[in-house]
């Protein structure tokens, strides 16, 4: 199997990473603040817990299911843990922990929904989409409330761009490992191109499931948390879309729906920041912010029919040439 | 003699509506290669599948070198050294060879997959086989026959003491073939247990010292393959029932031709198809399972793509050639798998007879389906072909088997094919439903209409055919008149000449 340079495989290949750095070039030469190093600590440091986030919900998506309750497991998540630290005077150091522990455990009500009880993905979540953000409205009694002055007085200290950029770094790096070197990451890998196949190899599915939903809801709330730093609130809007910013992340960085590829480094990374830095761009180039998310549809559909075109090259098995049938029945 | 390496007895298991195993014993050599032979639905697959871990078995034992062994998942058959090559690849496409020869049994190092001691060992598997993949290769971009032989390699990697191949040859070349027999020539030496699983009788000649015959989930011979003759082991598979003669119900003889395919090429499946089918006849495509028939079919109408080959219809009185994408126009096709391919299940008998004909339902004054005529052309129907319904709007799944057939073939009428391709028409249906479907393939063929019929049972397309098409490994290897008998045709599907 000699490999030969082809252009058709290499646009599928390297596509998005030129589009990429296009997108670069072009607002690096149209505006004047774009390319500066405070810009760039900007993009990252809005990107980090936006990354941190999804990195739950890829690997849901990589086991070619879904996960549209995290927006919601996050504002519940925070409401209850920053009720405690706020009105029962629950320590810092305990109360974030907790919200963890909440995320966790909210993503494993939806692992035991969907693979014990067997209900569609979809609707589960939804139904928790729904749910936990009435939990939360009500507990809130639908008020914003400040986090503890402790948090904010964190969320302002001169290095805490630096701080978030880092620690989303460390934690990227971390799940990328989880996906790339250990068993449970090639089992999600093996889910999602086929279950049926997986399990008849050995894989034990339903907890390799279950666990990606708990790692979604625990992951959404450690990204929460580094963002509700930069917020200092919780408001009853919290979280609200935050699911389909994650999926889009994914989705643009190459993280197919239908399960089994893409990659968190650099797939979900470049999927995450181009979101970020397309709007960053426009913000410097003076557009309107109501032409956002347009924008962000646009780039969706784009990695959509990259995506599709790809699974279309793909789907042309390469068949041995050779003289097989002509004399295997001789 | 020597050991006993495997030692199966009493296995009984039976699913909903059929015993699958009626209390087999099979008993297995260190050292030997075990032919287990059968028609299909005999039991083998059920009986590996047991032995794999894959299935549960109701009752019975099984010990492995002398021991027992409790065998619950494919995972435990790994533990105690039993390899299964499974027939449908079980592959996953988007990871590497390495990941998929070892997903369920990565060597890990403080937590972390060792991919070192993982591609190394994948490698070494490989080379056996006489292949130098680099192990970093994702399977997708592997050729079928590749893919195998990726399979074969994982069954290596445990190092079994009982190595279970089901159909390893099917998408093999001649030369990775001769390299798989080699290896099991070097299993057998080590003192592995080969159980060796083919419809091709040759394979079994040159590679098995020993066989099992099976038929509806019983053992009903076997022995030494040199004290075996081809014919004896095709007796013992089809037994001693005669076929019974439907010859007096099968259509009249041929009219003038209806379809001509020329050179019909799929590289890797069909290879330089030829034939004939003409008005009025039933031809029977007969070869076992993997010998390309329903290829063949769906290459003709379209649904898989071809190299090369000419497709020709009679369309008014003129022969012309047609593009497989249009063939529909003409031909009419019975899928394998009704259920899945075939029928909207949760829809009712109305829809799924009217769904490929809307068009017609539709007229020009209000432009929506008119209710009117949909329930008159499903209602001429049910009662032409007979299909028993509590009524038009009973959903298609709650239907007998017989019965959703039927809904399929009155579909396909309305749009009166001039040809009629019939893949396992009569596959799963009770004993009734089989004649009801033999007598609507009759009445097709007598009202002139050309068909083609596939089917893996002998008896049923020994009952409707005027004349046989042979396939065997993608392509015609013979044709047989309508008196040809049951003998003739296993010899001539199994490659035997």
């Amino acid at each position: 199997m000699i490999k030969k340079f082809n252009l058709q495989d290499f646009l599928m290949s390297y596509g998005f990473t030129i589009i990429f750095a296009l997108v670069l070039i072009f607002f690096a030469l149209g505006t004047e603040n774009f390319l500066t190093i405070n810009n760039i600590l900007t993009v990252l440091a809005n990107a980090a817990p936006w990354l941190v986030m999804a990195t739950g919900l890829a690997l849901v998506i990589m086991t070619g299911s879904i996960d549209i309750s995290i927006g919601s497991i996050l504002f519940l998540a925070l409401a209850l843990g920053n009720s405690l630290m706020l009105y029962r005077g629950l320590p810092v150091a305990i109360g974030i922990p907790l919200v963890f522990l909440i995320g966790a455990l909210l993503g494993s009500l939806n692992g035991l929904l969907i693979v014990v009880v067997g209900i569609n993905p979809l609707i589960t979540t939804m139904g928790m989409m729904f749910a936990l953000r009435g939990l939360a409205l009500w507990l809130t009694s639908g008020l914003v409330q400040n986090i503890p002055p402790a948090l904010q007085q964190f969320g302002r200290i001169g290095l805490f761009k630096e701080f978030i950029i880092l620690t989303a770094a460390v934690i990227l790096v971390l799940v990328h490992l989880l996906v790339t070197r250990t068993t449970f990451g090639r089992h999600v890998m093996a889910i999602g191109n086929n279950a049926e196949v997986a399990a008849r190899l050995g894989v034990r599915v339903k907890r390799v499931r279950f666990l990606t939903y708990v790692m979604s809801g625990l992951m959404v709330c450690v990204g929460g948390t580094l963002q509700i730093m930069q917020i200092s609130n919780v408001h009853p809007r919290l979280g609200q879309g935050y699911e389909f910013t994650a999926i889009a992340a994914a989705v643009v960085g190459g993280i197919s729906l239908f399960g089994g590829e893409g990659s968190i480094i650099p797939g979900l990374v470049m999927g995450g920041l181009t979101l970020v830095i397309v709007e960053n761009g426009l913000t410097h180039l003076g557009v309107s912010p109501y032409v956002y998310p347009f924008v962000r549809g646009g780039i969706i559909f784009l990695a959509m029919y990259a995506d599709a075109m790809k699974s279309r090259v793909m789907a042309r098995v390469h068949v041995t040439k050779d003289e097989e049938l002509t004399t295997a029945s001789a | 003699m020597s050991a006993v390496g495997l030692r199966m007895v009493n296995i009984q298991k039976s699913f909903p509506g059929i015993q699958a195993l009626k209390g087999v014993d099979l008993e297995a050599y260190a050292g030997e290669a075990l032919a287990v032979i059968g028609a299909n639905g005999a039991g083998k697959s059920t009986l590996m599948n047991v032995l794999g871990g894959v299935l549960r078995p109701d009752s019975g034992e099984i010990y492995i070198h002398d021991e027992p062994a409790e065998i619950h998942s494919p995972l435990d058959a790994a533990r105690y050294g039993i390899a299964f090559v499974h027939q449908e690849m079980a592959m996953l496409p988007t990871l590497t060879i390495a990941e998929n020869m070892f997903i369920s049994t990565f060597p890990t190092q403080a937590g972390l997959i060792d991919y070192r001691t993982t591609n190394e060992q994948s490698a070494q598997a490989l080379a056996r086989l006489g292949c130098d993949f680099p192990p970093g290769t994702r399977v997708s971009h592997l050729s079928p026959g590749d893919r195998q032989i990726v399979e074969i390699a994982r069954g290596l990697l445990i190092h079994p003491k009982i190595i279970i191949f089901d159909e390893p040859t099917s998408s093999l070349t001649r030369r990775e073939k001769a390299r798989l027999f080699d290896v099991i020539a070097g299993l057998k030496t080590e003192g592995v247990t080969v159980i060796y699983i083919t419809h091709f009788l040759d394979e079994v000649f040159s590679v098995c010292e020993r066989a099992y015959v099976l038929r509806n989930g019983e053992t009903v011979g076997g022995g030494m393959i040199k004290d075996l003759t081809y014919q004896g082991i095709v007796q013992m598979m089809i037994g001693a029932k005669e076929v019974t003669s439907y010859f007096g119900q099968k259509a009249d003889q041929a009219g003038e031709l209806a379809l001509k395919v020329e050179g019909l090429t799929r590289s890797g499946v069909l290879q330089d198809i030829g034939f004939e089918l003409h008005k009025g006849e039933v031809l029977g495509l007969w070869g076992l399972l993997g010998s390309g028939r329903t290829e063949l079919l769906r290459a003709i109408i379209g649904l898989d793509p071809i190299d090369n080959g000419k497709i020709m219809v009679r369309d008014h009185g003129n022969l012309k050639p047609i593009q497989p994408k249009d063939a529909m126009n003409w031909i009419g096709m019975l899928t394998e798998n009704r259920r899945d391919e075939g029928l909207l299940l949760p829809m009712s008998v109305k829809s799924n007879i009217s769904l490929a004909n809307l068009r017609g339902l539709v007229t020009n004054f209000w432009p929506l389906v008119n209710a009117g005529l949909e329930t008159t052309l499903a209602e001429k129907f049910v009662n032409r072909l007979a299909i028993k319904t509590s009524g038009l709007n009973q959903p298609v799944a709650t239907l007998s088997g017989g019965n959703q057939q039927k809904v399929v073939v009155g579909r396909w009428l309305e749009r009166n094919p001039t040809i009629f391709f019939m893949d396992e028409p009569m596959r799963g249906l009770d004993v009734g439903a089989k004649a009801e479907i033999r007598t609507i393939i009759t009445e097709l063929a007598q009202s002139g209409t050309a068909v083609l019929v596939v089917s893996s049972e002998i008896e049923e397309i020994m009952s409707v055919s005027n004349r046989y098409l042979v396939m065997h490994r993608g392509r015609i290897t013979g044709e047989l008149p309508g008196t040809a008998d049951k003998d003739e045709l296993v010899a001539a599907a199994a490659g035997n000449r």
